[in-house]
């Protein structure tokens, strides 16, 4: 068992996550990642599924960012990867064929991976009872590393390279983000479940920490600000997190032994706009589309405060925006 | 005086069971002491996962069976616990073979020993019970290695096999067992398991060169790489591997037969070719029926014999080569085809005749294609052999492609 880590001065120094990668400056996943190693620890295997993660963090030099083992999924393939190593270790451990030790298998995959193609094994693994084994979806709302295409956690409204604002389809996105962390809430074998973000600083360390010791399979989606898919100045990536929250254009929550409770509440609310604007891909929306993803983030709030009081998951239900295609005369 | 059934003793001398193909290679998984295996069902190789189940559960032996959701994580949960260490098994036909694909490829050009069997199975549409290898022919380019069974022994000892080849460092690539679907995963033959301890010595514990474990510290496994830096090389350990496999091969089936018992040529086998004009090529079990109709026409005069691959992969060209240096002409036995291939014959005949290609001979080739599952029987080896005898008197091939099953105008 881990202990939480109560103040920035309590951080491992050590990260397992190190150079040697050419991710972006200012890359999200990136800077969960490292976060991720250091509560961790050395014990640990990693599993990459195909994105930004897999392709920026290796290729041209033969370098390797990892100080611990790491293995290459394909995309679709993060549920399986996860369920076969941590199968192997426990038939080795258990036939007298490997020492008896704690040893963590995290899945770090991001947004395609686990909320689109590999949805299918992700909810097959939440199903084993594999201890010390953890999903972890980084979610930078698109598939970043192919050009930023949209995946089923875009925004309604974001522009990608497939939903871009056209001349008469304006919107961009017309989906409404999956919330991937409610989905895997629903397994009944599952032991933790959490969504988290760069701020509190603390919050995302300590969660994998609980996710880790919870004794059966874990996941935790970590929203994580993409300066290249949203169109931002990579020096705002750790204030985006903040402003995420603050805006409750992202909710950080835990579901823990049955039990659920937002793990950020806003001191202040701040308009949904001061989030938007600062990001090219919704530079296009009218006024009128901004009031309505405020509207929809208000709807929402509603049932999130709720289950924190009830401390159960409901489901939240959001009227439908308006419409994406502006009816033709 | 009552009744009684007086049980011969005679019968206890040789441990021999009456097994399936599919229940005499969850045998062999048992006896190869295997980690880790994941299932997903589809016919005719289910048999293998249903009987693995009910071994673990009744405690015969001890491993993780993993039921995945898609065929595709079966074989990436094979890939990823062999690149821990243990030892694993999978398994799947026609279109679930399809399905996996991308883990299939990657366990290959990864050179991650998982063992896989393939109960061939006509590929949809129209879903189709039918036997079929073009599941297996999907993955005939990529690394991994293939061998063919006869019936259900042979699929025994070639999964034993399979696992020793396999895991040998001069070779950790993936190893198929194809087994034809219905004719041997659901035939049922005499089959004489090895004892467990005659294997172990044999089929030593599997250890990787660099498992992914922190114990043995850490590694980056199938990184993202610049082709420029070393994309050729990298695809050249693949493929020296598959060569070095041969030696192995012949190793492993040398030490087979000197702890287990039973003899096998390793690559090919040959039924009366010493004096035949005519040959047919195949594999699997459908050799059998050949076999018995080149004894049939040799009664009639027309020296037959047959020629039966047990390796698809890697291509046993050398032993082929040599096998059929005196035959006149040549009958392929094909349950592919290759649409719109060269003279649209099938991809085994199109690998047959490459090889035959450097032979000093060249003898007329005729390729019998048994595509869609319509299950051929002994009447279309005879004819087979006719229309192969009939290319040696007129001195050519007038057609080269047959669909002797088809009904209608082979066209």
């Amino acid at each position: 068992m881990s202990s939480p880590i109560k103040s920035v001065r309590d951080v491992p120094a050590i990260d397992y996550y190190t150079s040697g990668r050419r991710t972006c400056a200012g890359c999200g996943p990136a800077i969960t990642y490292r976060l991720l190693s250091k509560a961790a620890g050395a014990n640990t295997v990693f599993l990459g599924p195909t994105s930004c993660m897999y392709v920026a963090n290796g290729h041209q030099y033969l370098t390797s960012p990892y100080a611990v083992p790491w293995s290459h999924t394909q995309l679709g393939g993060g549920g399986a990867a996860g369920v076969g190593t941590a199968a192997a270790f426990r038939a080795l451990m258990t036939k007298g064929k490997r020492k008896n030790e704690d040893i963590n298998v995290i899945v770090y995959g991001g947004d395609g991976g686990f909320a689109d193609i590999g949805f299918a094994g992700l909810s097959m693994a939440m199903g084993y009872d594999y201890k010390r084994l953890l999903f972890v979806l980084n979610d930078n709302e698109s598939y970043a590393n192919t050009g930023i295409q949209a995946s089923s956690t875009t925004p309604w409204g974001a522009t990608t390279t497939f939903t871009p604002s056209g001349k008469v389809k304006k919107i961009g996105n017309i989906r409404l983000k999956k919330n991937v962390a409610l989905t895997m809430a629903a397994h009944p074998g599952v032991k933790y479940v959490a969504t988290s973000t760069m701020h509190p600083p603390l919050d995302f360390m300590n969660k994998v920490r609980k996710a880790l010791d919870a004794g059966g399979p874990s996941f935790i989606e970590v929203l994580t600000p993409c300066p290249k898919g949203w169109f931002f100045d990579p020096k705002h990536t750790v204030n985006f997190a903040k402003l995420a929250l603050d805006t409750r254009a992202w909710v950080s929550w835990e579901y823990a032994d049955g039990e659920f409770s937002l793990t950020y509440k806003p001191g202040k609310i701040t308009p949904v706009k001061e989030y938007l604007k600062l990001q090219g891909r919704f530079a296009h929306l009218t006024e009128k589309q901004i009031d309505e993803i405020q509207r929809m983030i208000d709807e929402e709030w509603k049932y999130w405060e709720e289950m924190n009081q009830e401390k159960r998951i409901i489901l939240p239900w959001i009227s439908a925006p308006i419409p994406a295609v502006a009816a033709l005369p | 005086m009552s009744a009684q059934v007086t049980v011969p003793k005679t019968v206890t001398l040789r441990r021999k069971h009456v097994w399936t193909g599919t229940r005499s290679i969850a045998e062999a998984v048992k006896i190869a002491d295997v980690d880790v295996i994941a299932a997903y069902p589809i016919r005719p190789y289910t048999g293998i996962m249903n009987d693995l189940a009910r071994m673990v559960a009744d405690g015969e032996f001890r491993a993780e069976i993993i039921v995945a959701d898609s065929e595709h994580s079966q074989f990436e949960i094979a890939k990823h616990a062999s690149a821990v260490g243990a030892r694993t098994f999978v398994g799947s036909s026609g279109v679930g073979l399809a399905y996996a694909t991308e883990a299939i490829c990657v366990t290959a050009l990864g050179q991650l020993p998982v063992v896989a069997v393939a109960g061939c199975r006509a590929l949809d549409d129209p879903g189709n019970f039918g036997m079929e290898w073009n599941d297996v022919f999907l993955f005939r380019d990529v690394g991994w290695l293939v061998s063919w069974a006869k019936d259900p022994q042979e699929a025994l000892d070639m999964t034993l096999v399979a696992y020793r080849v396999a895991e040998d460092h001069r070779v950790l690539l993936p190893h198929f067992i194809a087994i034809d679907g219905a004719a041997i995963t659901h035939v049922s033959t005499p089959v004489e398991p090895p004892a467990k301890e005659s294997v172990t010595e044999f089929l030593p514990p599997y250890r990787p060169p660099y498992p992914l474990d922190p114990a043995y510290g850490p590694v980056t496994k199938a990184q993202h790489i610049a082709p420029s830096l070393i994309g050729p090389e990298q695809r050249k350990l693949v493929d020296v591997a598959t060569k070095n496999s041969r030696e192995v091969i012949q190793e492993a089936w040398k030490d087979y037969t000197r702890y287990v018992g039973r003899q096998y040529s390793p690559f090919i086998e040959t039924t009366l070719m010493d004096d035949a004009d005519i040959a047919l090529v195949s594999m699997g079990a459908y050799t059998k029926d050949a076999i018995y109709a080149a004894r049939k026409l040799r009664e009639r005069g027309i020296k037959a014999g047959v020629v039966r691959l047990r390796y698809w992969r890697p291509f046993p060209a050398e032993e082929l080569r040599e096998a059929l240096l005196d035959a006149k002409a040549i009958g392929v036995v094909d349950f592919s085809y290759s649409m719109g291939s060269p003279d649209h014959a099938g991809a085994f005949f199109n690998d047959v005749r490459s090889t035959l290609y450097e032979s000093n001979s060249k003898p007329p080739l005729v390729d019998f294609i048994f595509a869609g599952g319509r299950e051929p029987t002994v009447r279309h080896f005879e004819e087979a052999i006719c229309i192969v005898q009939e290319s040696t008197r007129t001195k050519k091939v007038s057609k080269i492609t047959h669909w002797l099953t088809l009904r209608g105008k082979d066209a």
